[in-house]
């Protein structure tokens, strides 16, 4: 029983909760663009429906997740109390706030700007102030973290951080450098305009801003997971972390190479050159090195695993290996969406093939099965992980989880791969309706019917994850207490250098490569005079 | 056992991972700043500075390819360019507007409700949409036998003033007596269009919280004579002010019978 429980536990309540709702949103989503007559359906219900899924699903719930796993991880991997609750209460507090100050904006038509924004859309005020009630409150959650790990290394002077922590105030560091660009942007252009403090805006300008923010975004999503990976998955299957030094060199990797590649978002954009495009693509194609190391490391760790447990041969390991664990499954399930997702972004990030698939539904379907997919299923097995210590008590059986994390990867897979295809038949995003009497349009149909087969097991195994959650709450079996956590290294660290067990070196390294990828793509808008656009209302606002 | 200095540990890291960073950095810059321009830009005949220019975004165009020039002159639909400078001006209503405005009270009635339904009520129309026909009248962008000849008497600021004077003085006057016609049809063509047709919703457009562009007319209480005939005058291309043709493209598509109970549907509704 944790210290934090309460604080963990209304962090991972809130976001799950968000989760499911988002959920039946995205399922009707399918509906409304299949051939199937959906209810409800206007072109404002859809983008209504849409923004509200985005703000939800990109924000709101990875962000509350994230802090409440960083807040347990905190406590159970320092092993010792978390500093500074009442700030964390504090951030939680302007966090609900905001994010239901932002759906109910929605909900209510006035800001159908989806998750992205898309200046010179604007729409009302309250929607940005609320996503920026939630970005606030989860940089107490960075600060919070970094002063964790710093009292830590006081109290231990010259020993490592322990690897689920470092990773933790990775993420946080990550995040507090991914969030500033979307931040200017909502600061100083959407925010003003939204208010009607400014007539028009140099769209150019706001979409780098964004794409600052856009891919690290993702790695800010996925570094929970990651941990996961490392820290927890070896150890629940009953084997040992193949590398620590690997797991903290993947989480710097990360840190480096997830920021300085957003401008691979802005390919179509007439707004930036060439040479920064290609600057940000190589860096973009490091972005795979972690990934590998990864994958590398974490198949070694299972393979230690499944050899303890006899499996012998060159590929017996894999049998052998104790699937019925939700946390074991789960990794499995994960990598093999994290394939299909990393080779889509392969396509995605080279210029030529990006061009193909540029607005299709393939870049929808990249990044439901790489967050959707991969990040999401693990946030379930951490959840699953977790609870029984948050509760104190946890379900006689785990088929039912077991069954969720099945469901969810079969609904992935169903309706992400038909989106592919149908990407790069041309099928277009962020589209309400299509016109399937035409014959090309016609022949996509099935296809759409098959995602919303798709969007349906995804909703059924949302539902059931929150079932499942309830059920530790109501089981009566007492969880056993002390089992540790996470797994030991196959050679422990007894010291680290001080690159490996801080961020100071990495932050200027970050420092040097944002300067040099995006420091004159931002300056450019106010070294020459660019055309602004005049901001476009649509909550019926002054113009109209 | 000896035991190592920590800073002597330390320093290889350090090094070395700045190092690396800094030279892959160092190779992009090489090739996407120098090489691949200098070569893009030699396979199409363009001399290596203006390559490298190009490619780091200080000069317009792209190394790989010559600037292609049109000599077409460009023939726009309408001569309204909307500017901050322009709205700002419309949003402001001058007492010259008023003066102007007594010459279309016969036809578009003081407060903007025409007594003869073939003439449109200015009524609840924003300035912007105002401006946009009296300008396109002005320019010949829009030809009416009436119209144009009191458009091209006016000056540019006379038609400024009398725009704003409208979207000011008339937003609330609304005749209370009128029996909304609807029909299951025509809703679902507002509200949802026909995408079987490619027909956007008129809402996409002309709704309250819509995302039209700005000039956008409101359609609500307008006269059900002029929606009709503008809805024809579109579909059989006697009107061309509208950019990207959008609305001659959606009324082409449009039956007689949906354009007149489209017509009676907005002149009897308030809500849209």
């Amino acid at each position: 029983m944790t210290y934090t429980r309460r604080l963990t536990l209304a962090h991972l309540w809130f976001g799950f909760a968000a989760f499911a709702v988002a959920a039946v949103l995205g399922a009707w989503q399918m509906w409304a663009r299949s051939p199937l007559p959906a209810p409800f359906l206007t072109a404002e219900s859809y983008f209504t429906s849409v923004t509200a899924h985005g703000t939800t699903m990109a924000y709101v719930m990875p962000t509350f997740v994230i802090m409440g796993f960083g807040y347990y991880v905190a406590e159970t991997a320092l092993g010792r109390p978390l500093p500074g609750q009442l700030w964390a209460w504090l951030g939680f507090a302007l966090g609900v706030v905001g994010a239901l100050m932002a759906t109910v904006t929605v909900f209510a038509g006035r800001a159908t700007v989806l998750y992205t924004f898309y200046p010179p859309l604007t729409g009302s005020p309250f929607y940005y102030l609320g996503v920026v009630l939630v970005v606030v409150g989860s940089w107490v959650w960075c600060v919070l973290m970094i002063v964790a790990m710093a009292g830590w290394k006081r109290a231990n002077p010259g020993r490592p951080v322990p690897l689920a922590m470092f990773a933790t105030v990775a993420n946080a560091v990550l995040w507090l450098w991914t969030s500033a660009g979307v931040a200017a942007e909502l600061l100083f252009q959407v925010i003003p305009a939204a208010f009607g403090w400014n007539p028009a805006v140099d769209v150019g300008l706001s979409r780098t801003l964004f794409s600052w923010t856009l891919h690290a975004i993702v790695y800010f999503w996925l570094i929970p997971s990651y941990i996961a990976f490392y820290t927890i998955a070896p150890q629940a299957a009953g084997g040992r972390l193949y590398s620590d030094t690997m797991g903290r060199l993947t989480f710097i990797l990360f840190l480096i190479y997830s920021l300085p590649v957003g401008i691979h978002h802005l390919l179509m954009d007439p707004e930036q050159s060439n040479a920064f495009k290609f600057l940000q693509v190589s860096f973009t194609a490091l972005v795979a090195a972690p990934t590998l190391l990864t994958v590398f490391t974490i198949a070694a760790s299972m393979e230690i695993a499944g050899r303890l447990c006899g499996g012998r041969g060159l590929f017996g390991w894999i049998a052998a290996l104790p699937w019925d664990r939700p946390m074991v499954l789960a990794t499995g399930l994960a990598f093999f969406m994290l394939w299909f997702g990393g080779l889509g972004g392969l396509v995605n990030m080279s210029y030529g093939m990006n061009a193909m698939v540029h607005n299709t539904s393939w870049v929808t379907a990249h990044f439901h099965l790489i967050f959707g997919g991969t990040a999401v299923i693990m946030y379930f097995a951490i959840a699953y992980t977790i609870w029984p210590t948050l509760t104190g008590r946890t379900p006689a059986s785990l088929r039912a989880q077991r069954i969720q994390l099945w469901l969810w990867f079969v609904g992935m897979m169903v309706v992400t791969l038909p989106w592919h295809y149908l990407g790069l038949q041309g099928q277009w995003r962020r589209v309400a309706t299509f016109d399937y009497h035409n014959p090309i349009i016609a022949a996509w149909g099935p296809w759409v019917v098959v995602s919303l087969v798709g969007g349906i097991i995804l909703l059924a195994s949302a539902l059931l994850f929150v079932w499942n959650l309830l059920e530790f709450h109501r089981a009566g079996a007492v969880a056993e207490e002390g089992r540790p956590l996470y797994a030991l290294a196959v050679h422990p660290p007894r010291r680290v250098p001080s690159t490996l067990n801080g961020f100071a070196l990495w932050n200027v390294l970050v420092l040097v490569l944002m300067a040099a990828a995006y420091g004159y793509p931002i300056a450019q808008f106010f070294l020459i005079d660019p055309p602004q656009a005049i901001w476009h209302r649509v909550d019926g606002g002054r113009e109209r | 056992m000896i035991r190592a200095d920590p800073e002597a540990l330390d320093r290889p890291w350090r090094i070395w991972a700045s190092i690396i960073i800094v030279s892959v950095l160092a190779f992009s810059v090489v090739f996407g700043f120098l090489v691949i321009p200098v070569i893009q830009g030699y396979a199409a005949g363009i001399g290596p500075y203006t390559a490298i220019c190009r490619a780091i975004g200080v000069a317009p165009g792209a190394p790989p390819a010559r600037q292609p020039r049109s000599e077409a002159q460009a023939q726009p639909t309408t001569q309204v360019a909307w500017s901050v400078e322009l709205l700002r001006r419309l949003s402001h209503p001058a007492p010259a507007g008023a003066e102007v405005a007594a010459g279309c009270a016969p036809c578009h009635g003081e407060r903007g409700i025409a007594p003869d339904p073939q003439f449109p009520n200015l009524e609840g129309q924003s300035a912007a949409a105002i401006y946009k026909e009296l300008h396109d009248y002005k320019s010949g962008s829009r030809v009416n036998d009436i119209m144009t000849g009191m458009a091209q008497a006016l000056e540019d600021q006379q038609i400024l003033d009398v725009a704003a004077h409208f979207a000011s003085s008339t937003a609330q006057a609304v005749d209370p007596t009128t029996v909304p016609i609807t029909d299951a049809l025509v809703v679902r063509l507002v509200e949802r269009g026909d995408p079987t047709r490619g027909l956007p919703a008129c809402n996409a457009c002309h709704g309250a919280t819509a995302g039209g562009p700005i000039e956008t007319p409101t359609l609500s209480r307008q006269s059900q004579d002029y929606l009709g005939r503008q809805l024809h005058a579109f579909k059989n291309g006697d009107r061309r002010n509208d950019i990207y043709t959008r609305m001659r493209s959606i009324a082409s598509k449009l039956t007689n019978r949906e354009i007149e109970a489209l017509a009676a549907f907005y002149a009897t509704t308030s809500t849209y």
